[in-house]
């Protein structure tokens, strides 16, 4: 009853004070409107990333050799606890379907670096990597033109492009791609295929669209201190990341001491996760700073509304409202105002952060968690900034409050 | 009804002391129209604040309705305030916002009571007052006289013990001043309700059955 009447009174206090009652909710709204906005945008391109990743698919596991510290254990040379030497060996890799029942299928990789030039013109922005056949599958790329290198390309002087690549050989005139010829550092390679573009990011460790790929065999014997660097494996429909991890690890163990690091989507994907939790942290952060701003608004509306209406509270204090009352009184006020503030908040930071995806051309999401922090946060504000005025109120003496006008 | 005993109260200003009550005692029994006039600075706006326990005294005993309420808390204060006591203040302050009947129903809601029964209790005593047909107009579309009737049914609807009206006629001309003090009367004396006018008006005093006087912080006997 005494809750009716207070929220009846809270509201027409409110509008008749307009001018001021609107400025404070200005406030409020930006406040709220931008903590909203970034949460909302932090949410939106933790997603967009999300997304690009998981394209590629979760069941994928790289293996990368362990850089530094490792002594030189046998892993290779076709001569297993043999000769020290710490390269991961080709037939080694394309031995893990066969040995590892979890996974099926394993593209390893070589980087090459040297000047790449076509037609005596130097190709920017490309680089030459060795790769199998399994490559294209497991990386989910797509032929635009011509085929990819297959395992009969062994040792050949065969490249297929990324479509950057492409690009590039068609900005300095060439119209038949398929049969150009790229040098790369004493070599000739003749194109046989452009894959389709992709978008970058995700788990390809590499920029698919400014690739020049040749065969493995050949990139092992071409490119300098060529050497097998990482590997990129499919598991096995039904069995888990986890499980077909410890097997390849079991693998290498069985050839001498592990010296591989294996990755799987869920470790990057949580750690992701975790770093875009920090960023949309420090960016609700920096949108609690209007909040605050917006917060002292409340705040001082309130306070002015207390002094201007001492009189009243010294009559309620007179008919017996208790100092708890008072207090109720004017912190409903201070609520009702922060929560209007909020709910306009919430409408303006989603179409900020809806106009921030659409320019962006990121996929928007709806967060409700930031939806729910808002109305939270609001109501934190209202009782917060509220409070301190509504103390200053009860605790007026009555005699004084009556007398003043 | 209302024993009060050597209320002493002082104030202190800067370095000195200043006693605006020096030992009051006065007892009101039920049913008795009391003024206590003075002349201004006498103490008797002092003396009302603590009837009305709205200011606590420095010393002394207060008993009202049998109980002391002198060192009650706050809270205990308030509702005192609310039940046993109607106030008649000489600017009416009634609030601003609410119609004649919302005011008058207003301690109630601090009682935590509304509803049907209130409003209709409310307008019973607007009738009682002549107001009953204004009972939906705000304060600032009521002459004075008017509003010192919503605010007399205001101090009624909590059936107080007592009814304590600080200058109740001071903002008003003669005639209607009259009115109101002919309004009191008649309450007096067909409800048998306890009244203590305190004014400076020895005009209203006389209209009163028995008259305190006050003199500088004492009642003279």
């Amino acid at each position: 009853m005494i809750l009716q009447s207070n929220l009846k009174e809270a509201v027409s206090s409110l509008l008749a004070s307009k001018q001021r009652t609107i400025l404070a909710l200005i406030g409020i709204v930006i406040g709220i409107g931008s903590v909203i906005a970034m949460v909302s945008v932090g949410k939106i391109v933790q997603e967009e990333s999300l997304r690009q990743f998981k394209e590629m698919g979760t069941d994928i596991l790289t293996i990368e050799k362990e850089f530094g510290g490792a002594s030189g254990s046998a892993l290779g040379g076709g001569m297993p606890g043999n000769a020290p030497k710490r390269n991961l060996s080709l037939p080694v890799v394309m031995a893990i379907p066969s040995r590892c029942p979890g996974i099926t299928a394993a593209a390893p990789s070589v980087r090459g670096s040297g000047d790449i030039s076509f037609n005596g013109k130097k190709l920017e922005r490309c680089s030459p990597m060795g790769v199998t056949a399994s490559f294209l599958e497991i990386n989910k790329l797509t032929m635009r033109e011509g085929r990819f290198l297959s395992d009969l390309d062994e040792q050949s002087r065969y490249c297929v492009i990324g479509s950057l690549v492409a690009a590039e050989l068609q900005k300095q005139g060439t119209t038949q791609l398929l049969g150009s010829r790229i040098r790369l550092g004493d070599n000739l390679f003749t194109v046989i295929g452009v894959t389709n573009e992709v978008p970058q990011g995700g788990m390809r460790r590499f920029e698919p669209n400014e690739m020049i790929y040749l065969h493995i065999t050949t990139g092992l014997r071409v490119f300098n201190n060529a050497e097998i660097s990482s590997i990129t494996a499919r598991v096995s429909p039904g069995t888990s990341n986890n499980a077909a991890r410890d097997q390849v690890m079991a693998y290498f163990t069985t050839l001498g001491k592990a010296q591989v690091r294996i990755t799987s989507p869920e470790e990057i994907i949580a750690q992701m996760e975790k770093q875009m939790q920090m960023f949309t942290l420090l960016l609700g952060a920096i949108g609690s700073i209007s909040l605050i701003v917006g917060g002292v608004g409340v705040m001082n509306v309130m306070l002015v509304s207390v002094t201007e209406r001492r009189r009243e509270i010294g009559i309620r204090r007179a008919l017996g409202a208790k100092r708890g009352d008072i207090r109720g009184q004017f912190l409903i006020e201070s609520i009702i105002l922060s929560l209007i503030g909020g709910l306009l908040g919430i409408l303006f930071g989603v179409g900020a952060s809806w106009l921030i995806a659409h320019f962006a051309q990121w996929q928007f999401v709806l967060s409700f968690g930031a939806i729910l922090l808002g109305v939270g946060v609001s109501n934190a504000v209202g009782i917060f900034f509220g409070y301190y005025p509504a103390r200053q109120a009860s605790l007026l003496d009555p005699i004084v409050a009556l007398k003043s006008d | 009804m209302l024993q009060l005993l050597d209320i002493r109260k002082s104030y202190r200003i800067g370095p000195t002391e200043v006693n605006v009550l020096n030992g009051v005692s006065l007892e009101v029994q039920q049913g008795e129209l009391v003024s206590i006039m003075g002349p201004s600075g006498c103490g008797k706006s002092t003396l009302m604040n603590i009837i009305g326990l709205l200011d606590r005294p420095s010393s002394g005993s207060y008993c009202l309705d049998g109980s002391e309420v002198t060192y009650s808390n706050d809270d205990a204060l308030s509702e005192i305030r609310n039940r046993r006591i109607g106030f008649v203040f000489q600017q009416y302050f009634l609030l601003s916002k609410l119609t004649a009947l919302e005011n008058v129903q207003l301690p109630m809601v601090y009682r935590g009571e509304s509803g049907p029964a209130v409003r209709e209790r409310a307008m019973e005593l607007l009738q009682r007052v002549g107001m009953h047909e204004r009972a939906h107009h705000r304060p600032a579309e009521l002459s004075g006289g008017q509003q010192q009737r919503v605010a007399i049914a205001r101090a009624l609807i909590g059936r107080p013990a007592i009814i304590l009206a600080d200058e109740p006629t001071g903002a008003l001309d003669t005639q209607v001043g009259g009115e109101i003090m002919e309004l009191f009367k008649t309450l007096n004396s067909q409800e048998g309700i306890t009244v203590v006018i305190i004014t400076h008006d020895p005009g209203i005093a006389r209209q009163c059955a028995r008259v305190a006087v006050m003199k500088d912080g004492v009642i003279v006997p």
